[in-house]
């Protein structure tokens, strides 16, 4: 984007208008504004003197619809003759003595008219199209009925005159262009299928007789050659629904406008250039207005002016004319000839100057709008794109209290300042580099100061701060780092005597400035791009992560300005609305014309608080509040300073509540609770009557289920054969599985932690394959470790293949429980199996336990093993409490429940906890020296193997493995506790286990 | 009992937005239209004002407080775009980062589960989302998800890093789910997941029939499945939910309520949710045994009153009692 300011030279807001519609007339002297109840006729030419009110007339009109559209004869001969479509109905009026006289009434359409276009060959013909699908060409001296009609299938919504050719105009209907030649009957000459969706705008190009542009709400905008309908030229994603697209009248440029809805961030209508390639650029946006650009039409200019007018209608209801001074044209590729010598500076600024004296002027004689008048004043100066330094010192706010400025030399491109305040005294000089203020800041410097050296380099910080804020964005900074600089050497005052506030009972904590001081409002909430900010939340609960509820909300005595009857707005946007019609009501002059030349101004400076009121108070008394409110002169008070009481009076509390209670997991049980796996039963008990304690009888209950199961009694044998072990039992895992479900419906992770960890079993420390690729019977390993939840040990191949070993003592056993009558139908199931199936069971296995049999029948020694180990493995796994298939999940309620004992702050606890993860730790990552256990030779990772959990190192010296500080030779591996080594290498040079290495020497040459 | 163990006085001199303890309870932060963040000690019972900081040129709306392993860092958004992210450094904050590239109001942040490092989402009007992260040396780094929502975006929500995820159950176990979930103006709840660096668009939950004002995603306790909450100017906050292995979501319609919901925030076991809205009134929902959802409590905190309705909070443990009476 260019580094260029266009400048607006008028600007006139007409409130009441609610006009939709704008046209220009083709010598650039009027403008009609055309609303539902009022026509207004502003006269441009002498726009620039005054604003006593002359400029505008205004004519009441009797009609319930809104004017579409509006358009002058683009013919010098007939310039005060314009049109408007109204509903159905076309009316041409002429416009005298800043009135329209109707000429004629054109009717024929059947629904609303969406456009209107004057020939720009005939004088007396206009083209008009509705959503009745058909297109009428009129001849003004027979308004009876059209002279040609064109129908198509789907509604039309834009019409067009070709510019350069007569005989040619272009319809769009939806994403669909139909080019039409009136001569040629009513089918069209051609079908463009431009756009996805909806064509917004169309616009011939004025010097080519084939090519046009269209934007659509698909976001594109596209450059087309008529004879060639199947692809467009060029095209480009503005990224949001374009509403308009339409040629510059100089070089190759187009100007658009974005629609509403969807618009984001202050900047809708935006300058673009065409390059030879037929890509578009962004050359500049047009800045100021505050809502969506409604209409834009070029302003003809008289002889010999170099600039061109942009005149535009936005939502916001204010009227502006943009100038596009030489340079921008040149952007846009238009060679002004002699335009190599244009001073930026020079005219424009004569002329800019003048409308801001005339503001000045204006906001003293109007007293009724002071308020808004200082607003604006305090913004022209503000922003005002002072391109020359010279510019920026003449225009500069002297008055700024305890600022006084020594000199100011725009030669040498210096200032000095004196600031005194706080009791203290500073003398700065500021140089202003050539390329200020395009991004460039100046530079400051301290002359002499009373300050303390901490206080200058933060003053020299915080104007730094500011300044390269403003000029990231080609503004002049100089007034307001001469405001920063007031405002420390006040908040210096301040600090020296505190103010008490009542609510502090200690002193007031450190303010901690970020960026700068207390500068103006850059955001001023209720502007139209709050539409897209939702409304701000007054009330809310959050959960802290250890059991407190903070929350926080509107006093009680207050209540929304609405009533309760409707619903919170959704946008930031409609408070703005809101507290803006009880302000407008009360206000003398609603027609306010503004000439201004700045950027946005920021509203008035509202709060959510207006959207509240004390209770029981009349609505009339907040009005005459909010009125007084307003027009207080917000940009000088500053924080602490003066302190709006209504704003206080919205400021609840913030409450914390603690709702351990509701939460599940207790903070005292964490404490109390014992985890001792040598006596897993005892530390039951003891749970139980800890959780007896406070009270919790849901937890005594599963404590003491808990107990039970844990009792030694039921401890498994350590060998398979000797009976089905206790976790096979419904009393068992199922029971286990079952509570744990309990408590994670509940959300107990405490419990659910708790359980898991007692009931933990550990790995003994032998070779178990955990990665796949370690073991050869790694199908099989996969198979048992990842068997379902409700795996019966005893239909599978591993224990049928015990079985079938020990049939003969587990039939004994099983008899007993036959003989004993006692046992549960569970139990007699797996006897049936046991006893009757068992055997063919295994011969009907499909899957390895083939190979197993085939294994038995070869009896190798290799296999027995293996088989043996197997069985082993799967027994181990069954005597387990938890299912080992879902160690994993277990695993998950651990380390939940350790993150919020962490909460706690119970680190020993949380250590205890994560000591029974048995998800191993991951991996680290980086350059580690490959260790071999010493004592079974595997490789490994860390300070202890992971198989025999032997420490890594054995010390060559004292053959202790070692757990601390370790140094070994990188050439022969031997090594040990540092201080063994370091002593042996006092007195020797070669390797303590004698291997013949000399270790000092190769070190030394190696590293 | 609930009880209020702390009532805090702000001093602000406008509408408070956010309240946030931080990780240990200790200190409060509350941020405000008055452009101020307050900092208070609250850990005695009592209220100490720590620090005001003061950075943001607009109303301040969120803030979110960072994991203790990383010191003491708060992030803060606001109506002037920006985000800024403070430190303590030796018992005095400071502006520790200011990211300032959203083109509209930057309405919600929230730090990331710590095991995946100082990083922080942030959602805008602007209908972008940024995930900010530090290498720690000072260094920030942004990636941008461009119209995220259509109009704007509204909130952001971390996914705990132990939720189950079915892209990284296999295999990679170690890997912490790289998730959070969005809601904005288009009515839609996305989530978004971490593809070789990029963000992507996960799921798109489609169920509020107006902007969605908040979302939060449940802490896992090591459940196999994640659980959504999402409110909305529709008046109504929905209950997302995933088994953790498929990208089913099924939602459920927590309850309508008569006003605009504006914050949803769940406990730290994820069985209690806390829904605050227009109406300036805070309930807390809790889930039964059987899945149904109740209404446990009313916080009015206009009269600083709690109607806690402690039968129904104590009842799900009686009938765990009850039927685990074999």
């Amino acid at each position: 984007m260019a580094l260029q300011w266009s400048s607006e030279t008028f600007v006139a807001e007409l409130k009441d208008l609610q006009a939709n519609a704008m046209a220009v007339d083709c010598l650039g002297t009027q403008a009609v504004l055309a609303g539902k109840k009022t026509l207004a006729y502003v006269n441009l030419e002498n726009s620039e003197e005054g604003d006593d009110g002359s400029n505008v007339t205004r004519v009441a009109r009797q009609s319930k619809w809104d004017v579409n559209c509006i358009q002058f004869n683009p013919h010098a001969s007939h310039a005060p003759l314009y049109v408007t479509a109204c509903n159905t109905r076309l009316d041409v009026c002429q416009l005298s003595d800043r009135n329209g006289n109707p000429v004629c009434t054109l009717k024929a359409h059947s629904r609303i008219i969406c456009d209107v276009d004057w020939s720009p060959f005939d004088v007396n013909v206009v083209a008009s199209c509705s959503v009745d699908s058909f297109t009428y060409l009129w001849d003004i001296r027979e308004p009876k009925k059209p002279v040609h009609s064109f129908q198509t299938v789907a509604g039309a919504y834009q019409v067009k005159w070709n510019k350069v050719t007569n005989n040619l105009f272009a319809t769009t209907h939806e994403g669909d262009i139909r080019i039409w030649d009136p001569r040629k009957g009513n089918s069209p000459q051609q079908y463009i299928a431009a756009h996805l969706s909806k064509i917004h705008g169309l616009d011939w190009s004025p010097d080519n007789q084939n090519q046009f542009v269209t934007a659509s709400q698909d976001g594109y905008v596209k450059l087309w050659d008529y004879t060639n309908p199947k692809k467009c030229f060029g095209s480009t994603d503005s990224g949001a629904p374009v509403r308009r697209a339409r040629y510059t009248p100089f070089g190759a440029g187009l100007v658009t406008v974005v629609v509403p809805q969807l618009k984001r961030g202050e900047n809708s209508l935006y300058l673009w250039k065409i390059t030879k390639q037929s890509d578009m650029s962004p050359v500049h946006t047009f800045v100021g207005h505050k809502d969506v650009v409604l209409e834009f039409q070029w302003r003809k200019q008289p002889e010999g002016s170099r600039d061109q007018q942009l005149v535009t209608w936005s939502r916001d209801q204010s009227l502006r004319i943009w100038r596009i001074d030489p340079n921008l044209q040149r952007l846009c590729g238009h060679d002004g000839g002699d335009s190599g010598e244009v001073d930026l500076t020079g005219t424009s600024y004569n002329s800019s100057e003048s409308t801001l004296k005339d503001l000045r002027d204006l906001s003293l004689s109007e007293p009724t709008m002071e308020d808004e008048m200082e607003i604006s004043v305090a913004t022209v100066t503000m922003a005002q794109q002072a391109r020359s330094l010279q510019q920026e010192f003449s225009q500069l706010n002297t008055d700024i209290p305890n600022i006084t400025l020594d000199q100011m030399d725009p030669v040498s491109r210096t200032c000095r300042v004196t600031g005194v305040g706080g009791g203290q005294k500073v003398i700065m000089e500021c140089l202003f580099p050539e390329a200020y203020p395009n991004n460039v800041s100046p530079s400051f410097q301290i002359l002499t100061t009373t300050l303390d050296a901490a206080m200058q380099s933060r003053l020299l910080k915080v104007l730094s701060d500011t300044s390269v804020k403003f000029v990231r964005r080609n503004n002049n900074c100089l007034e307001m780092c001469l405001r920063q600089l007031m405002s420390i050497l006040d908040s210096m005052d301040d600090r020296r005597s505190p103010e008490s506030e009542a609510s502090f009972t200690r002193a007031p904590p450190p303010i901690v400035q970020a960026t700068a001081f207390n500068i103006l409002p850059m955001y001023s909430l209720g502007n139209f791009q709050d539409s897209s900010v939702p409304f701000p939340r007054t009330s809310g609960a959050r959960f802290s992560s250890n059991g407190f509820l903070v929350a926080f909300g509107v006093p009680a005595e207050m209540k929304k300005v609405s009533g309760g009857a409707e619903i919170t707005p959704k946008a930031l946007s409609e408070l703005a609305a809101f507290t803006q019609t009880s302000w407008n009501n009360t206000r003398t002059n609603p027609f306010s014309l503004v000439f201004s030349r700045s950027p946005p101004t920021p509203s008035s400076d509202m709060s959510i608080s207006d959207f509240f009121e004390k209770k029981g108070r009349q609505r009339s008394s907040r009005h005459s509040h909010s009125h007084s409110l307003s027009r207080r002169p917000k940009r000088q008070e500053r924080y602490g300073e003066k302190l709006s009481s209504k704003k206080q009076l919205s400021v609840g509390k913030v409450k914390i509540y603690d709702v351990e209670v509701l939460v599940g997991v207790n903070k005292y049980l964490a404490q109390h609770y014992k985890m001792d796996l040598d006596d897993v039963e005892g530390t039951c008990r003891h749970n139980q009557s800890a959780a007896a304690a406070i009270g919790r009888k849901d937890l005594v209950q599963t404590w003491s289920i808990a107990a039970t199961m844990a009792s030694r009694k039921v401890l498994p044998s350590p060998v398979p054969q000797m009976e089905m072990p206790w976790a096979m039992t419904p009393c068992g895992r199922p029971l286990l599985k079952y509570i744990l479900d309990q408590h994670g419906a509940q959300f107990d992770v405490q419990t659910l932690a708790m359980l898991c960890c007692l009931f933990w079993t550990p790995d003994p420390p032998r070779p178990r394959a955990r990665s796949q690729a370690q073991v050869p019977r790694s199908g099989s390993k996969v198979s048992l470790e990842f068997t379902p939840p409700n795996y019966n040990p005893y239909h599978t191949v591993s224990s049928v293949t015990g079985l079938l070993k020990g049939l003969r003592t587990r039939h004994m056993r099983m008899s007993t429980f036959e003989g004993g009558g006692s046992q549960s139908a569970y139990e007699a199931e797996m006897y049936d199996e046991g006893h009757d199936s068992a055997v063919a069971k295994s011969k009907r296995s499909m899957s390895w336990s083939d190979t197993f049999d085939t294994a038995d029948d070869g009896r190798s020694s290799n296999g027995l093993e293996s088989q043996e180990e197997l069985e082993k493995l799967q027994h181990e796994d069954n005597c387990k409490m938890l299912d080992p298939a879902v160690w994993e999940q277990y695993d998950r309620y651990k380390l939940a429940y350790a993150k919020i004992l962490y909460n706690w702050r119970l680190f020993n606890q949380r250590a205890l906890v994560l000591k029974f993860i048995s998800t191993p730790v991951p991996q680290h990552k980086g350059v580690e020296f490959a260790v071999c256990c010493h004592k079974c030779g595997k490789e490994m990772r860390g300070p202890q193997c992971s198989w025999c959990k032997y420490p890594a190192l054995q010390c060559s010296i004292c053959h202790i493995g070692v757990r601390g500080l370790a140094n070994f030779c990188l050439v022969c591996g031997h090594g040990g506790h540092t201080v063994h080594i370091l002593e042996w290498f006092k007195s020797h040079s070669v390797c303590p286990t004698g291997c013949g290495c000399n270790c000092l020497k190769e070190n030394l040459f190696g590293g | 009992m609930v009880s209020v163990i702390s009532s805090v006085d702000t001093g602000h001199e406008d509408m408070i937005h956010d309240a946030q303890l931080d990780y240990y309870g200790t200190k409060l932060a509350t941020c405000s239209s008055d452009r101020s963040i307050k900092l208070f000690d609250v850990s005695s019972g009592q209220q100490v004002p720590i620090a005001d900081l003061r950075g943001h040129e607009g109303p301040v709306w969120q803030l979110c407080w960072a994991h203790p392993m990383y010191g003491s860092v708060l992030a803060s958004c606001g109506y002037d775009r920006k985000v800024i992210i403070w430190k303590e450094t030796n018992g005095s904050w400071d502006k520790l980062y200011e990211y300032s590239n959203h083109d509209s109001s930057v309405n919600s942040v929230c730090f990331a589960p710590h095991e995946l490092g100082l990083v922080l989402a942030c959602g805008s009007s602007d209908g972008s989302i940024s995930v900010i992260s530090t290498t720690g040396d000072g260094n920030w780094d942004a990636k941008k998800i461009n119209n995220a929502h259509t109009i704007g975006c509204n909130a952001v929500s971390w996914a705990p890093s132990t939720s189950p995820n079915a892209l990284f159950d296999q295999g990679a176990r170690q890997q912490p789910a790289k998730r959070f979930v969005s809601g904005g103006c288009d009515n839609l709840v996305k989530i978004w997941r971490e593809e070789d660096g990029q963000w992507v668009e996960d799921q798109k939950l489609e169920g509020h029939s107006d902007w969605v004002r908040d979302v939060a995603w449940a802490p896992s306790i090591g459940l196999p499945r994640n659980v959504i909450a999402t409110c909305s100017q529709d008046c109504r906050v929905i209950i997302w939910t995933n088994d953790g292995t498929s990208n089913h979501w099924t939602s459920r319609v927590l309850n309508k309520f008569s006003d605009v919901v504006w914050h949803v925030s769940w406990s730290v076991t994820g069985n209690i949710l806390a829904v605050s809205g227009g109406d300036n009134k805070v309930t807390l929902w809790k889930e039964s045994v059987e899945g149904q959802w109740t209404c446990i409590s009313d916080v009015n905190k206009g009269q600083g009153q709690i109607t806690d309705q402690r039968s129904s909070s104590v009842e799900p443990n009686y009938n765990t009692r009850r039927r685990l009476d074999l």
